[in-house]
């Protein structure tokens, strides 16, 4: 086994998932290293809760899939004990206590930790004591975080973890998993809808759309292939010459493009380099038509 | 949440923070600054962009990274810093002000130079 290999988590090749006569995910190819913070971003039904429960085992899909080392669909038992898990529909028993919880964690996961529970849970507000019924929606993921987190796993699998949570509950979630699960080591793959927020926190990116994986890039080589320009309107036509993937406004009103890869030197010429926001490239990458024929 | 702008890769953005901390002494100079994980905390940023950041803060041999026990605040990085921002508002920001203040008829005696407490 060569050195690479060792440090993929998941390979992936041509995954395809079907749902009756609807595809879900479309020959999917792509590799998960480690200490990566990956952030899969697609618009609701562009196959990311398939692509995620394809990963555990939860689904069949076809080609090939290797996730840890095991064939998630024949080794899912051994599989679902060297990570973690959050699903979108995840709850917590209202009835139970927080310490309850971690006995019963202590009892299902082989690899968790209860202490490093306790440790993790200090950081909240939560006491152990507290019944899951009386927290608020943030605090009882938080909970769910702690308990995830103490599981000594090396790939985290988190899927809308921070939805329908407040800004702070977000924040607070955010800090606590940069914090205490990335340590270059571990990975964690997030899917979202917040892609403005989660943008910073990311080391690499996967765009789905319509069950096509459009992008997977790490957010340094993304600075580098897709270039922004902020232009002033006038030049708008000789921009739009140039077959940029998305023109947009700026906050404060300027027009802006981005190009993959770089615009001609005349063009580059009329504007200004700009950072292009993950946001405004996740809207360019799963609306436009021509780019989507460009990578058929 | 920390906000940053378009005009520039984020790492670049934190460094450029960074460096106006260093401006104002914080950290002093042959002083450690927070590790990687406490500024990937306290920004909400990946670790990765936060060592992007600090790389190029070594590269302009402002900080410099002991083995083993993380970066540290060059000697010199101030006085280097200082002089790159005075040079800096000299060349870019100056003329565009001068121009204002002519503009405006202002001269240097109609302007309040006390700091105000």
């Amino acid at each position: 086994m060569s050195h690479d290999k060792q440090e993929l988590l998941v390979s992936a090749q041509d995954l395809t998932l079907r749902y009756g006569s609807k595809t879900a995910l479309e020959r999917a190819t792509f590799n998960i290293p480690k200490g990566r913070v990956i952030g899969l971003l697609g618009h609701n039904g562009a196959g990311k809760t398939s692509l995620m429960k394809a990963l555990v085992g939860l689904l069949p899909a076809k080609g090939n899939l290797q996730v840890l080392g095991l064939t998630p669909r024949q080794q899912r038992g051994a599989l679902l004990e060297q990570l973690c898990y959050i699903p979108d529909v995840a709850v917590l028993p209202r009835w139970a206590r927080v310490d309850e919880l971690m006995t019963l964690m202590s009892g299902l996961q082989p690899r968790f930790s209860a202490e490093r529970a306790r440790t993790l849970l200090r950081r909240t507000s939560v006491g152990e004591k507290d019944k899951i019924k009386n927290l608020s929606k943030g605090m009882v993921t938080q909970v769910h975080l702690a308990l995830i987190a103490a599981i000594d796993a090396r790939l985290m699998i988190l899927d809308e973890p921070t939805l329908g949570l407040d800004v702070l509950s977000r924040k607070n979630f955010y800090e606590m998993l940069i914090d205490e699960w990335c340590d270059g080591e571990r990975t964690v793959l997030i899917s979202t809808h917040q892609v403005e927020e989660v943008e910073t926190l990311l080391s690499d990116v996967m765009m789905l759309d319509e069950g096509k994986l459009v992008l997977n890039i790490s957010l340094e080589d993304m600075d580098k292939r897709f270039v922004a320009l902020s232009h002033d309107p006038a030049t708008a036509e000789a921009i739009a010459s140039a077959h940029p993937l998305l023109r947009y406004r700026q906050q404060g009103g300027r027009s802006a493009a981005i190009f993959d890869g770089a615009p001609p030197a005349d063009i580059a010429a009329l504007g200004e380099r700009i950072r292009p926001s993950l946001v405004d490239l996740f809207v360019a990458l799963t609306r436009n038509p021509a780019l989507q024929a460009k990578n058929v | 949440m920390q906000t940053w702008n378009d005009s520039a890769p984020i790492y670049q953005q934190l460094a450029d923070r960074l460096a106006v901390q260093l401006l104002d002494g914080s950290p002093p100079e042959g002083q450690a600054l927070p590790s990687v994980r406490a500024l990937a905390s306290q920004y909400v940023i990946n670790p990765l962009t936060v060592s992007r950041a600090l790389q190029a803060l070594v590269d302009q041999q402002l900080i410099e990274s002991r083995r083993g026990m993380g970066m540290y605040v060059m000697a010199g990085a101030r006085q280097q810093l200082l002089r790159a921002e005075r040079h800096r508002f000299l060349e870019q920001e100056w003329p565009a002000l001068r121009a204002k203040l002519q503009r405006l008829g202002l001269s240097a005696k109609d302007l309040n130079w006390e700091t105000p407490q």
